[in-house]
């Protein structure tokens, strides 16, 4: 992922310096999970164990499917602080569905087709508005996950308390986030690594990702180019939703009953893997290969920081105060000194 | 009825005030007795004084929003009521002082950073979100404490003419005359346009930089009134203010994109929200309540925004495609 513009050489032969100057974000953020790894492997009894390693794939991969979409709106120089919402809305949707008789799989249909409407109109609306995706995405994720719940918790059928929805769990859906499965690791992490593959393909080799890096960098020449803004938020922010809802669908077999607050976490999170992995929230820099370094890191400080003994509020605290000294590395802005 | 172009944001705000004002006398009338209206007053008064704090922000763009504001206005919060009696000193004077000091210092922090290091303010006020929103359940992990005796009769007051109703009005008052100052046009034109600021030769840090304190200034006073309306300190219930301070905001008719923002719009902003929060309570919606809130404010901030987006298309507004056509015939 080029973050720097390569330098012009005379010779075909690239040197490591030049070699590292092109990939300063993924050396960087390789760099601090490798130092992460090898402090809680130093300092954490039980760092290597099969349990932790499995358990820890499993949040990652939840973290990760959450932050492919708001990786695809940072690229574009948007924000999705919807995910949250959609996620737990998905969440205790999908319960509610089932609990009025819906196959679970055509459940999930219907649940990620919502998602996906919910995204569409976020980035045609935050495309209508020219950018303004944060109070967008702010607004219409209260909108949908209080409207959800107003349904949810009417109609007879075992309501929602507390935001939480109790409902039988078709045994399938639980075996997507289990961790004993046959196949050593739980189906959810495979799902991931198939999504970390075509996302990645998706934006470096197709017309469409190589679009979104040019409307990051400069929407109005890429609308010159013919690049339709507008179909690009639009798909952007719908892929968003159904990776929100998915993670939604997956947490819900993972702690087997509905919750419509499964998401609080995600809001931050998915902004901070991004912005740690080294992506650009003005858009036009980054990657999902960076924000998937950005997932891991996350990851291992959590486990680091748990094996600690600090509090979750402790260890919101600290990543919080990991995010401006990353952003300042790597993603600051020019001078307008310099754009005059 | 012809409406100034200068004042159509304000168009907004001032008709859902309106509605919504219509709503309660029909429905919940109690709303304009005395013990009602006092009740008002100092339910509104930390949310209107909130969205006055990010308000110079987001005149000062780009982008910018202050999402740290819920948990600063918590942070301050729960120093008044922890840490202020250590000190020996509880007297208005010195609980105002004291919470606008607080807030000067963590908003200009955050300013020197977004404007030294060049790190946009969302990015920012997230970290002081998340870093802020920790430390206060860190610090106080249960609700508890009390407020200063004089601060919990003010927000226990039955009557309009309390002081609680004054503080607002004050702070309105400071902020029309901070807007009629060099120093504001500053800063809307660095957030209108940094480059043509530049070229102006305002100095972009020291402007960046007093916006945030303007910021704190009101911040700390929004937590005096927080402190007073729950009567003791609280850790998470702050945060939500963040929400609806930026909701109040947007329907008040600022953009985000930085360079316009209105004192008054603000107001009516954070009045609408307060009030779209009372006509719902009048409703009995028992258990789902807290859900119908969430669904309204969504809603009425993705309404503000759709309506913003049609006020601006029209003739004689200077909404973006007005700017575009203007660009393009150049």
């Amino acid at each position: 992922m080029t973050t720097r513009p390569e330098p012009l050489r005379g010779g075909g032969r690239a040197d490591l310096g030049a070699l590292v100057f092109r990939h300063w974000s993924t050396v960087m953020a390789g760099g601090v999970f490798v130092a992460l790894v090898g402090f809680g492997a130093a300092t954490i009894d039980g760092f290597w164990s099969l349990l932790n390693l499995r358990s820890n794939l499993v949040f990652a991969s939840f973290l990760g499917i959450a932050t492919i979409g708001q990786t695809l709106c940072a690229l574009i120089g948007g924000l999705d602080l919807s995910i949250p919402f959609v996620l737990g809305g998905a969440n205790v949707g999908l319960v509610k569905l089932m609990n009025l008789g819906a196959a679970p799989g055509a459940g999930i249909v219907i649940v990620l087709a919502l998602a996906a409407a919910i995204g569409a109109f976020n980035g045609a609306l935050s495309h209508r508005l020219r950018g303004q995706s944060l109070v967008v995405t702010l607004g219409v994720g209260n909108a949908v996950l209080g409207l959800v719940q107003i349904l949810v918790s009417s109609g007879g059928v075992s309501g929602i308390s507390g935001g939480t929805i109790e409902g039988k769990i078709p045994r399938w859906i639980e075996a997507l986030s289990s961790m004993r499965s046959a196949i050593g690791v739980a189906p959810a992490v495979l799902l991931w690594a198939a999504l970390i593959v075509l996302t990645i393909v998706l934006l470096r080799r197709t017309w469409f990702g190589r679009s979104l890096y040019a409307l990051g960098g400069n929407q109005t020449a890429a609308e010159r180019v013919l690049i339709s803004s507008g179909w690009c938020w639009t798909l952007v922010f719908a892929a968003s939703g159904v990776a929100a809802a998915l993670t939604g669908i997956l947490l819900l077999g993972y702690t087997g009953s509905g919750y419509a607050g499964v998401g609080d976490p995600y809001l931050f999170t998915t902004i901070a893997a991004v912005l740690i992995g080294g992506t650009s929230l003005v858009g036009g820099r980054g990657g999902y290969g960076l924000s998937v370094l950005g997932v891991l890191i996350l990851t291992v400080l959590q486990t680091i920081l748990s094996g600690y003994n600090l509090s979750q509020a402790a260890q919101e605290a600290i990543l919080g105060s990991l995010i401006i000294p990353t952003v300042a590395l790597y993603a600051r802005s020019p001078h307008p000194r310099t754009q005059i | 009825m012809r409406v100034p172009a200068g004042q159509l944001s304000l168009v907004t705000p001032a008709a859902l005030c309106a509605v919504l004002l219509v709503v309660s006398a029909w429905h919940g009338p109690h709303l304009f007795t005395s013990d009602g209206l006092a009740g008002a007053v100092i339910g509104a008064a930390p949310l209107v004084l909130a969205t006055l704090a990010i308000t110079p922000i987001a005149l000062a763009g780009p982008a910018g929003v202050d999402l740290s504001i819920g948990p600063l206005m918590t942070f301050i919060n729960i120093a008044i009521v922890l840490g202020l009696p250590k000190l020996g000193v509880s007297g208005p004077i010195a609980v105002f002082a004291f919470a606008i000091v607080l807030g000067v210092a963590v908003e200009a922090a955050m300013g020197g950073l977004i404007a030294l290091l060049r790190v946009s303010t969302v990015v920012v006020t997230l970290a002081v979100y998340l870093v802020l929103d920790g430390l206060n359940t860190v610090i106080l992990p249960e609700p508890g404490g009390s407020a200063p005796a004089w601060l919990a009769n003010w927000g226990s007051a039955s009557s309009i003419l309390s002081p609680i109703l004054y503080v607002p009005l004050a702070a309105f008052a400071l902020w029309t005359l901070l807007s009629r100052t060099t120093f504001l046009r500053n800063i809307r034109l660095m957030g209108a346009n940094d480059r043509t600021a530049f070229v102006s030769g305002i100095p972009l840090i020291p402007t960046r930089i007093g916006a945030h304190v303007i910021a704190g200034c009101f911040a700390g006073v929004a937590s005096v009134m927080f402190t007073g309306l729950i009567g003791s300190a609280d850790p998470t219930a702050g945060a939500s203010y963040t929400l609806s301070a930026v909701t109040a905001l947007v329907i008040g008719g600022a953009s985000l994109a930085g360079g316009r923002a209105k004192g008054l719009g603000s107001v009516l902003g954070a009045i609408d929200i307060w009030l779209v929060s009372y006509v719902l309570s009048t409703f009995n919606f028992g258990l789902n309540a807290g859900y119908w809130v969430q669904f309204a404010t969504g809603a009425v901030l993705v309404a503000a925004l759709l309506a913003g987006g049609a006020l601006a298309g029209l003739p004689g507004s200077r909404g973006w495609r007005g700017r575009q056509a203007a660009g393009a015939g150049r």
